[in-house]
């Protein structure tokens, strides 16, 4: 249905049709927050051996973060009287709304997806740069050096991350010949291009951990040295944009990594009879879980060692990627 | 009117009114905010013209990477930027004729001016036909400027390795 709707003449009736449709996954979108926020609490109290939450909602805390999200609504909105008001104001939306529209190129299933951009990997990488500006941006309006420190720390990450990150990537776009997202996955049909670069892979996700800010890489927002990072002047639902924009980059991302490296909506060998939109939910949720994992085993790095990871070996390796792929094409794929 | 011409009234409207603000506004950073938007309207406007490659790109390089540069230039060099001068009058006068005159020379210029019938396939593999015509056609422009930009680079990092060594002399 949406394959007729993206190759038929535009009109205001597909307008509206992709404006619900866009309704419709921003819904979703806030459902998985909500879940994924509890689901990261519950994993991490898992890890540490204590129960997570377990008050609100039944045994489970199925309710807990909506009661955050209902106390953050509630909550008094404070601006610092110092601060660039504005700029202020402008921040967390600049911050978010790039978080959204990054969800518009991904391919969801072979019938599920919103577009079918031929630039599609590149478009996720382009928007997605420009929340830098709106952390950037809030660090700086909110007139506070601890935020300030935070802001100018999160651009620099995120901008040197950006490079390892887009560079992993060459190698996918090599193999499958094209930036368009659906077409990638198709050429994942016999096997994932996890195994056909698995440096990659794994620099594409040390990467991508980075740019979403998570621990080990989460040094805007180190409360031991930062009080907060670049939000510590946000309360309320100001505040809860910020971590809005975090969670659905983390959805985002997570959607890109199965897309790019596992192959999408393309089942395992002889599982074929399962849909394939249950199979991009099952490697989609084993890559939030890693990522949750992840958050709970490693320690914070220091800023330099974070930098000097990032440029000293993070890029050499990705570039060594390229090589690889590029031979691994040539001797097998032709 | 079409949605092209709604589409290209707003973006270029979002993009000359960023142009007037960081022209008129006074503090840096307020400046360069107004640049982002600018930037993104001209992205809008390449997609328009199905050079989506482009558009893309611009959006990668000027509104993410060049305006965080820019900021980090300010915000790390002086943290309360504000600029104000007055204008002399006769410099208003005669930079307000240079406009008048420019715009009335380009009114005319474009209106004689035709570009033929406009091209319909444009938006077909794109990405793909830019780098065709980038590899075949110009490869040695290409790499000259990939070298140049690999000794700006060299460059780069020589400055700030004698500041380095600067200040350790002067310890």
């Amino acid at each position: 249905m949406v394959n007729d709707l993206l190759t038929s003449p535009p009109g205001w009736m597909h307008a509206a049709i992709f404006f619900g449709l866009g309704a419709c996954l921003l819904m979703i979108v806030l459902g998985f927050v909500t879940y994924a926020i509890l689901a990261e609490r519950k994993v991490l109290g898992f890890m540490q051996l204590r129960p997570g939450p377990n008050r609100v909602g039944g045994r489970f805390g199925l309710l807990q973060t909506v009661a955050d999200v209902l106390k953050l609504l509630i909550k008094e909105d404070t601006i610092p009287k110092a601060a660039d008001k504005p700029l202020f104001i402008l921040a967390p939306v600049l911050a978010f709304a790039p978080a959204f529209m990054v969800l518009a190129a991904i391919p969801f299933s072979d019938h599920l997806k919103f577009s079918d951009l031929s630039i599609g990997l590149l478009y996720y990488i382009a928007i997605s740069g420009i929340t830098t500006v709106g952390i950037l941006m809030a660090g700086w309006a909110s007139n506070n050096k601890y935020s300030l420190l935070g802001g100018m720390r999160s651009a620099a990450q995120m901008i040197s991350y950006e490079i390892p990150l887009v560079i992993s990537v060459v190698g996918v776009i090599m193999f499958s010949g094209s930036l368009n997202l659906t077409e990638i996955v198709e050429g994942q049909k016999t096997v994932a291009y996890m195994f056909l670069s698995p440096l990659g892979f794994i620099v594409f996700l040390i990467s991508s951990i980075a740019e979403l800010n998570r621990t080990p890489f989460d040094l805007p927002e180190a409360e031991s040295e930062l009080v907060a990072g670049y939000h510590v002047e946000y309360s309320g639902f100001r505040w809860a944009f910020f971590m809005l924009t975090e969670y659905v980059y983390l959805f985002a991302m997570a959607a890109l990594t199965t897309v790019l490296f596992l192959g999408g909506w393309n089942p395992v060998p002889f599982l074929g009879f399962i849909p394939g939109i249950i199979w991009f939910a099952l490697k989609f949720s084993l890559i939030v879980f890693f990522m949750i994992w992840v958050r709970g085993t490693m320690p914070r790095l220091r800023a330099d060692q974070l930098m000097e990871f990032a440029w000293k070996v993070l890029l050499p390796v990705a570039l060594l990627n390229i090589f690889v792929s590029a031979v691994v094409k040539e001797l097998f794929l032709r | 009117m079409t949605g092209e011409m709604i589409a290209f009234f707003i973006l270029a409207l979002t993009a000359i009114a960023g142009g007037v603000m960081m022209i008129n506004m006074t503090n840096v950073i307020h400046m360069v905010v107004a640049l982002v938007f600018t930037f993104l309207a001209i992205a809008g406007i390449y997609i328009t013209l199905s050079a989506e490659f482009v558009a893309a790109v611009q959006v990668l390089i000027y509104s993410g990477a060049i305006t965080i540069i820019m900021l980090f230039g300010i915000m790390l060099t002086r943290h309360e930027g504000m600029t104000e001068w007055k204008l002399p009058r006769l410099t208003v006068l005669l930079s307000g004729a240079g406009i008048i005159v420019f715009f009335v020379i380009m009114f005319f210029g474009i209106n004689r001016l035709s570009l033929g019938n406009p091209a319909t396939d444009l938006h077909v593999d794109n990405t793909k036909n830019i780098g065709i015509e980038l590899y075949s056609k110009y490869v040695i422009p290409f790499e000259l400027t990939s070298v140049l930009l690999l000794v700006a680079l060299i460059g780069a990092i020589v400055i700030a390795k004698r500041d380095d060594e600067k200040e350790e002399a002067g310890k």
